[in-house]
């Protein structure tokens, strides 16, 4: 099949704004398409880590003791006591923060006693009892849980730096303290040169902080939480499909118990993880949308130009068929021409694409753009360029070979 | 004359509905998302005191580890906050005109009209220039008085939405309510105040809400308040008391002064710059001199409150406006050609290149207009769609996010329209242009 590339190239070379408009618009469209959904993709990848706890059946209460006839131990007992004891209850704890709420405590942890000092960030920390593990659904991977008679009672104003003689870690932080070898049964310090046997390691938990760059270093001290005049958290874990009623039930409950404290809020991990991401959410939203509108004004663009051009030429069609042309040629012909524009703008849009790419990877510290998304991205806007055409170009083919011989 | 161009071009668009329904969806979608997305960039890259830029600084003195910066991020900048010690040394200056020291503490509220449960409150606990420092609006009485700070006096002032929880928005001031199981005497309400960033406390959240009560500066040491924002501690040193925090070198209190002339700022510079090398000579900031008087401005582009993404949404936006304008400019030039005949016989019958030009001009004009419209309807839609995204469904507290910004002001308008009209100038003429240079003989012959 011949298919008449030169009478194309010299009917673009004399009309050719329109044509370049169309490839303009084609070539920033597969830019900002391959970035945008390069960035959609990482941030649903972010979205999607695993927490490494059981998020869809977990909430915390926030509770505060507020009079000077509150008894924080008999408190604390009692109310884990009523949560342990609920049917649709798996297990509870107490905890000085609620993991992925953006809040919570860190220290630095050192393999050698001071004066060596410690290196990185501070390690997240969560004060838990025996019932943690089972409550987070946090998986052992070496090692053992606490005991209970291994659970310290809260720190006080005369203890406050007291630290713990052992403490679960997870992997990462074995990793990073211990590269190469096994962090179980070994000590760390901290700052202050108290000591710490690793008595078991967690294989995941992400801890307080979604944007960390150390999320997933997280340590599990085995003590009633200490507070810092703030509320204490109750995290409960309910049974698949009860976690609604669980929550109404404990509020209802906890409220009214205790006469010296007052229930701050009830509230699920899945709705503190929502909140952590919800920017990162809301750009991928804004993003599709925006790439959902593109592609339609470049397709409405190409669509109204192959429409112009088709009736500016309605006499070089006629004229065409008139000496022979079937109604497929004609077809193939717009289409051809349409291809065409679409593969000079893509081309561009690919250079374009990747220096936008690199633009974003070195002002936004984002990984370097895949070139499987830049082929995906071709592919699209070549897909949406013939069929933006097929109904111009289809409306050109059923013109009548008559109009040759007419002058009006 | 334009009356008659605006006429020929409701011919023109009623001969071609669908097409110049496309181009006025084209120019309105480019300049709805460039109104989302520029209201949300202004609304939180925006300085709310942008009029007292000159005179307000956050001092912050570099007291941090000597081997490892306070933020390893950004090494070059002090930590954020100061040391109890640091701060109210400073604080005793009397060079600034106005001075406050403070920071955010949590406690329990019982009181207010009806029995209810006591409710769980952050407060800031503020010397008294706070209130005139950051010109906070009252909606009944004021504040308090230095004197008040050191009693201190209890007294407090209540936001504008915790009055609401405990008064229903009525007169409040005289009345008592127990903060922490204390007594307090209300003295002032404020009125709505929501400032977008919170540039003053931008340690926690950038946008949450301002604090629900604000108490004397003595309170805090007076009941032994922790700090309920951050605080950092890099030194091995004894914690395990209250007055242990108050002599330790963790920082967790705000210092802000206003500094009215730059003789001010000068004097203020020495001072903290002889107590810091006082205080090295005696042992302590090991680390390289960084005393700063920072400017709101600085300070929000410091603690990079403006987060990278709004940026590039902005670059977004700006892209998607080119394709739509590139878009709008390729249909009008396929319209215009269409109407190439017509132009032939008004250029026979005597119309100049000139008058071709106005003519299509007008009619760009009239496209525009409509787009415009269109596309600030469309804008507003975007914005509601915003503020449901990002509406948390937490306290009132931590509503901030983007919910209070979203919402289309007079200036996002102005500037919205002005891009509109610049917009589709840019993508008409160039075809109205070219429409003129039509030839007319060869559109004549034909007929």
């Amino acid at each position: 099949m011949n298919l008449h590339l030169r009478p194309i190239f010299s009917a673009l070379r004399r009309n050719n704004t329109g044509a370049v408009l169309v490839a303009v618009q084609i070539a920033i469209a597969l830019a900002v398409l391959v970035n945008a959904v390069y960035v959609v993709k990482q941030r649903v990848d972010k979205i999607g880590r695993p927490t490494g706890i059981d998020t869809p059946n977990l909430f915390a209460v926030a509770s505060a003791g507020f009079t000077d006839r509150f008894n924080y131990e008999a408190s604390v007992r009692e109310d884990l006591a009523y949560l342990r004891g609920l049917d649709g209850v798996v297990d509870a704890t107490a905890s000085n923060s609620v993991p992925l709420s953006g809040g919570g405590s860190s220290v630095q942890l050192q393999v050698k006693p001071p004066p060596a000092r410690a290196t990185g960030n501070g390690v997240n920390y969560f004060e838990i009892d025996e019932h943690g593990l089972n409550t987070l659904g946090l998986k052992l991977v070496a090692g053992r849980d606490f005991r209970q008679d291994e659970i310290l009672p809260v720190v006080t104003k005369a203890n406050i730096t007291d630290f713990v003689p052992q403490i679960l870690v997870t992997r990462k932080v074995a990793d990073r303290l211990f590269p190469n070898e096994n962090a179980l049964g070994r000590t760390v310090y901290t700052v202050l040169g108290q000591p710490a046997t690793i008595i078991g390691i967690v294989d995941l938990m992400q801890g307080s902080w979604s944007n960390s760059p150390t999320l997933g270093e997280v340590f599990l001290k085995p003590r009633r939480p200490y507070t810092f005049g703030g509320p204490l958290y109750y995290l409960a874990r309910a049974k698949p499909g009860q976690l609604a009623t669980m929550m109404r039930q404990a509020e209802e409950h906890l409220s009214t118990s205790n006469p010296d404290r007052v229930i701050h809020w009830t509230r699920s991990l899945e709705r503190f993880k929502q909140r952590s991401y919800l920017a990162d959410r809301n750009m991928g939203i804004y993003l599709v949308t925006v790439i959902g509108l593109l592609l339609a004004i470049t397709s409405i663009g190409i669509f109204g130009l192959t429409t112009f051009n088709v009736s500016t030429r309605t006499k070089q069609i006629g004229t065409r068929r008139a000496v022979g042309a079937t109604r497929f040629n004609i077809l193939c012909y717009f289409m051809v021409e349409n291809w065409l524009i679409t593969t000079t703008g893509v081309v561009t849009g690919c250079l374009l694409a990747l220096g936008v790419g690199y633009w974003l990877s070195t002002h936004f510290e984002l990984p370097r753009l895949d070139l499987y998304f830049l082929i995906g991205g071709v592919l699209v806007l070549w897909t949406l360029g013939q069929f933006a055409a097929m109904q111009p170009a289809r409306r050109a083919a059923r013109v009548s070979p008559a109009i040759a011989t007419r002058t009006v | 004359m334009l009356g008659y161009y605006f006429r020929l071009a409701t011919l023109s668009f009623r001969r071609n509905p669908g097409l110049t329904g496309l181009m006025v969806l084209a120019i309105a979608l480019g300049i709805a998302v460039c109104i989302v997305t520029l209201t949300i960039y202004k609304a939180t890259s925006g300085n709310p005191i942008w009029w007292k830029n000159d005179r307000l600084y956050a001092v912050t003195l570099d007291s941090w580890d000597p081997n490892v910066p306070a933020d390893e991020e950004h090494p070059q900048l002090p930590p954020p906050q100061m040391t109890y010690k640091d701060a109210t040394y400073v604080f005793a200056s009397d060079i600034p005109q106005r001075k406050v020291l403070m920071y955010k503490a949590a406690g329990v509220v019982t009181g207010g009209m009806a029995v209810r449960k006591p409710t769980p409150t952050l407060a800031r606990v503020t010397t008294a220039d706070f209130f005139a420092m950051f010109e906070v609006p009252f909606a009944f009485g004021g504040g308090w008085s230095a004197v008040a700070d050191q009693g201190p006096e209890p007294v407090i002032v209540l936001s504008k939405e915790e009055n609401e929880k405990l008064f229903g928005g009525a007169n409040s001031v005289g009345k008592t309510i127990r903060w922490d199981d204390r007594e307090f005497r209300i003295v002032g309400v404020l009125d709505e105040w929501q400032p977008q960033p919170k540039y003053y406390d931008l340690n926690n959240g950038n946008f949450d809400t301002p604090e629900d009560v604000y108490v004397p500066w003595g309170w805090g040491t007076a009941l032994e308040k922790h700090s309920a924002g951050n605080t950092n501690c890099w030194k091995p040193e004894p914690l395990s008391t209250f007055q242990d925090m108050l002599n330790s070198d963790c920082v967790w209190i705000s210092l802000w002064v206003e500094l009215p002339t730059a003789a001010a700022r000068e004097r203020m510079q020495s001072f903290i710059d002889s107590y810091w090398s006082a205080q090295r000579k005696a042992g302590r900031f090991a680390r390289p001199q960084n005393n700063r008087l920072t400017t709101v401005s600085q300070y929000l582009v410091d603690q990079e409150v403006v987060s990278r993404d709004n940026r590039m949404l902005v670059a977004l936006a700006f892209a998607f406006l080119s394709v739509c304008l590139f878009n709008t400019g390729g249909l009008l030039l396929a319209k215009f050609l269409n109407n190439a005949p017509h132009v032939g016989v008004r250029r026979a019958l005597g119309a100049s290149r000139r008058h071709v030009y106005m003519q299509h001009l007008v009619e760009v004009g009239a496209l525009a207009s409509a787009g415009a419209l269109l596309g600030l309807a469309l804008g507003a839609l975007g914005l509601w769609g915003v503020r449901v995204l990002s509406a948390s469904v937490f306290e009132p507290q931590q509503q901030g996010g983007y919910q209070s910004l979203a919402h289309v002001d007079v200036t996002s308008i102005v500037s919205a329209l002005a891009l509109t009209v610049i917009t589709a100038f840019v993508a008409g003429s160039y075809p109205a242009w070219r429409v003129g240079r039509v030839p007319p003989a060869s559109y004549l012959k034909s007929q």
